[in-house]
């Protein structure tokens, strides 16, 4: 059993002190970005990066990983307790969580989370164990013309799940993959959109572009909306273990919710957020009481809570086969291993296969960690979510620029940060999504090169791509997505676009 | 104006202006393509999108009011938090890390109000924490200014 093997390996990789170490600072940060709302688990991983350089890549893609999967725990926190997520995935955990908690029965509720979101996220990684070394044989034998399709599909299925219009997203992932140009052109080496700026010769850095859009953009409009005191409950200290009856409703949701959650997540674009809206809509309906949603269903917490687990799990999958992320903090993690000198995609399990399954184990022991740090800490989260925003955000500002300014020492990468804020600050008025924007800056480069290649490959010729069946199958289902909405808009006029 | 309106004509200037660009950077041949291929042909598409975006916007004026968040109260603060940030890049190689991170700090508190007092206080101790947890414990390297820090 070559899985088998790994997965030892990989915890003899994981069990080392200092990667142990790692994994805590990992998914402590993780939950204390998920609880405070504001900063989402892209910017503080963009944040953090730089604070990696030191380290070994196995601990660097360890702690950064922890992060995100810890983000998934805290969400829920603040959702049950104010009635405000913590991050985005946990936004329908507010219905009947915090419907739960005016209950009085917050503990209840944030028990579940924090066992639905154990099961699903140890799950999920049992999945991704045995998922991810299988796949990365089948993708080992995709040229340039099925990477390039495979991307082209992707960066479609990533707007048929935008919230907004689905043309404005698709103008979005244009608008990235524009950005992805600046800089550099690897094949003939001239400069594009340079202008004869140090800074845009080198490209537009990642860590700046995802800390303006989704960092200092958000800042700007909580110091614009916030007025109203919010009401923070207090948090419960006992009855956090949810009863007998509470795990009897809950079982089947947080099955459920893992297997959803892991197969939505590994969509690109999907992830835990859509995941978690997926999982409450199914329960909604599985319910035979679908009335009494919203009133403090557990169901209703559990299921979505765990999907947005598994969700974080599944995203790894094209991580680490294809070397394609599937979201915007997977785009980190891809810049972090190739920072440390990695390349992921399906040849990462035979270069490296002490990062492979070392990072993988790792999510193992991270989910019994959260489950163990979480429960006896929520008092604690709960007394920070009373700090108030006017104290927090100069610092969360300051973390921003301290963080773009040290990735190169540049001062233009703070520059690029601050006219990003402003860029995800208007789009966020003029509803528009950042997440399409990052994916395809980053798998930009990638698709320019294979789209390149595959010309070269063929002569000149487009047909490269509907010869090969593979990547033919992959163009049909990326055109029949594109014209499924257009065609359904032109049966019922003045509909979604608005 | 409708909001689509605004941002769709934006986007398409951004759009022509990266296929202009494109183009001048040599667009190469199908057997060949050049640095500028992948540039223009973005453009082409932003620019078929922005036109969709746009007529969409067009057929159904719903007289949304769009610019009026711009006179929102918040909207000053926003614009004090941009020059600020803005100022403290410009000011950093210069000023140097300690003494613009304090500025930058107090001159926030004393946005949202904050006496001067506890301003001060905020921006001492804030500088200092940034200082031990950037500088000494993650070993950043931060400018210092003509002080020493």
């Amino acid at each position: 059993m070559e899985i088998l093997q790994g997965v030892l390996y990989g915890f003899q990789v994981a069990l080392q002190p200092v990667n142990l170490l790692y994994c805590f600072v990992g998914v402590f940060i993780g939950t204390l970005v998920g609880v405070l709302p504001g900063l989402g688990p892209a910017a503080a991983i963009a944040l953090l990066l730089p604070s990696t350089f030191a380290v070994t890549p196995v601990a660097a893609i360890i702690m950064l990983a922890g992060i995100y999967y810890g983000a998934m725990y805290g969400g829920s926190t603040t959702s049950i307790l104010v009635n405000i997520p913590g991050e985005a995935a946990s936004v329908v955990t507010c219905l009947d969580g915090h419907a739960m908690a005016r209950q009085g029965r917050a503990g209840a509720a944030l028990g579940i989370s924090a066992f639905g979101s154990f099961i699903a996220g140890t799950l999920s990684v049992i999945i991704l164990t045995f998922l991810a070394p299988l796949l990365a044989k089948v993708t080992l034998s995709f040229g340039p013309p099925e990477y390039f399709a495979l991307m082209i599909l992707g960066l479609t299925l990533l707007t048929y799940f935008a919230r907004e219009s689905m043309v404005k997203a698709l103008m979005m992932a244009a608008v990235g993959l524009l950005c992805g140009t600046v800089g550099q052109d690897t094949i003939s080496g001239r400069f594009r959109f340079a202008f004869g700026i140090r800074t845009l010769e080198d490209g537009l850095g990642l860590v700046p572009v995802i800390m303006g859009l989704f960092g200092i953009s958000e800042v700007l409009l909580n110091l614009e909306q916030r007025a109203e005191a919010t009401e923070v409950f207090a948090a419960p200290t006992r009855g956090l273990m949810p009863t007998r009856e509470d795990w009897r409703r809950s079982t089947v949701p947080i099955l459920r919710g893992s297997v959803l959650g892991f197969f939505l997540g590994v969509l690109p674009g999907a992830g835990a957020i859509i995941a978690s809206f997926v999982s409450y809509a199914v329960e909604k309906r599985a319910s035979k009481h679908p009335e009494r949603f919203g009133t403090g269903m557990i169901e209703g917490v559990a299921g979505p809570e765990a999907a947005n687990n598994a969700a974080a799990g599944g995203g790894f999958i094209p991580l680490l086969t294809l070397g394609i992320p599937a979201n915007a903090v997977m785009a980190i993690l891809l810049g972090a291993l190739l920072i440390h000198g990695l390349q992921p995609g399906p040849l990462l399990v035979k270069q490296a296969p002490d990062v492979f399954w070392g990072f993988i184990t790792s999510m193992y022991i991270g989910n019994i960690m959260l489950l163990v740090l979480n429960l006896p800490l929520i008092p604690f989260w709960a007394k920070l979510l009373r700090v108030p925003y006017a104290i927090m955000f100069p610092f969360i500002l300051l973390f921003c620029l301290i963080g773009a300014y040290s990735v190169t020492n540049n001062v233009g990468d703070g520059v690029v940060m601050w006219v990003f804020g402003i860029i995800g600050y208007l789009m966020k008025k003029f509803d528009y999504e950042g997440a399409p924007l990052i994916l395809a800056m980053v798998i930009g480069p990638m698709m320019e090169e294979s789209l390149r290649q595959s010309l070269i490959l063929s002569g000149g010729t487009f047909a490269v791509f509907l010869v090969r069946p593979i990547s033919a199958v992959f163009i049909v289902a990326a055109l029949v997505l594109i014209a499924f909405p257009l065609l359904r808009r032109r049966g019922r006029p003045a509909v979604v676009t608005a | 104006m409708s909001r689509d309106l605004v941002s769709g004509v934006f986007w398409l200037a951004v759009a022509v202006f990266a296929l202009v660009q494109g183009a001048a950077l040599k667009l190469g041949t199908l057997r060949a393509p050049g640095p500028g291929f992948f540039p223009f042909w973005g453009g082409v598409v932003l620019a078929a999108l922005s036109l969709v975006l746009l007529g969409d916007a067009l057929r159904h004026r719903a007289g949304e009011a769009v610019l009026s968040w711009a006179r929102a109260p918040g909207f000053r603060k926003v614009f004090i938090v941009l020059v600020l940030i803005l100022g403290y890049l410009l000011a950093l190689e210069w000023l140097g890390f300690g003494a613009v991170t304090f500025l930058f700090v107090l001159l926030l508190f004393r946005l949202e109000r904050k006496g001067w007092m506890a301003s001060v206080l905020s921006g001492v101790l804030g500088s200092a924490a940034a200082y031990l947890i950037f500088q000494v414990w993650l070993k950043t390297q931060l400018p210092a200014g003509p002080w020493g820090f």
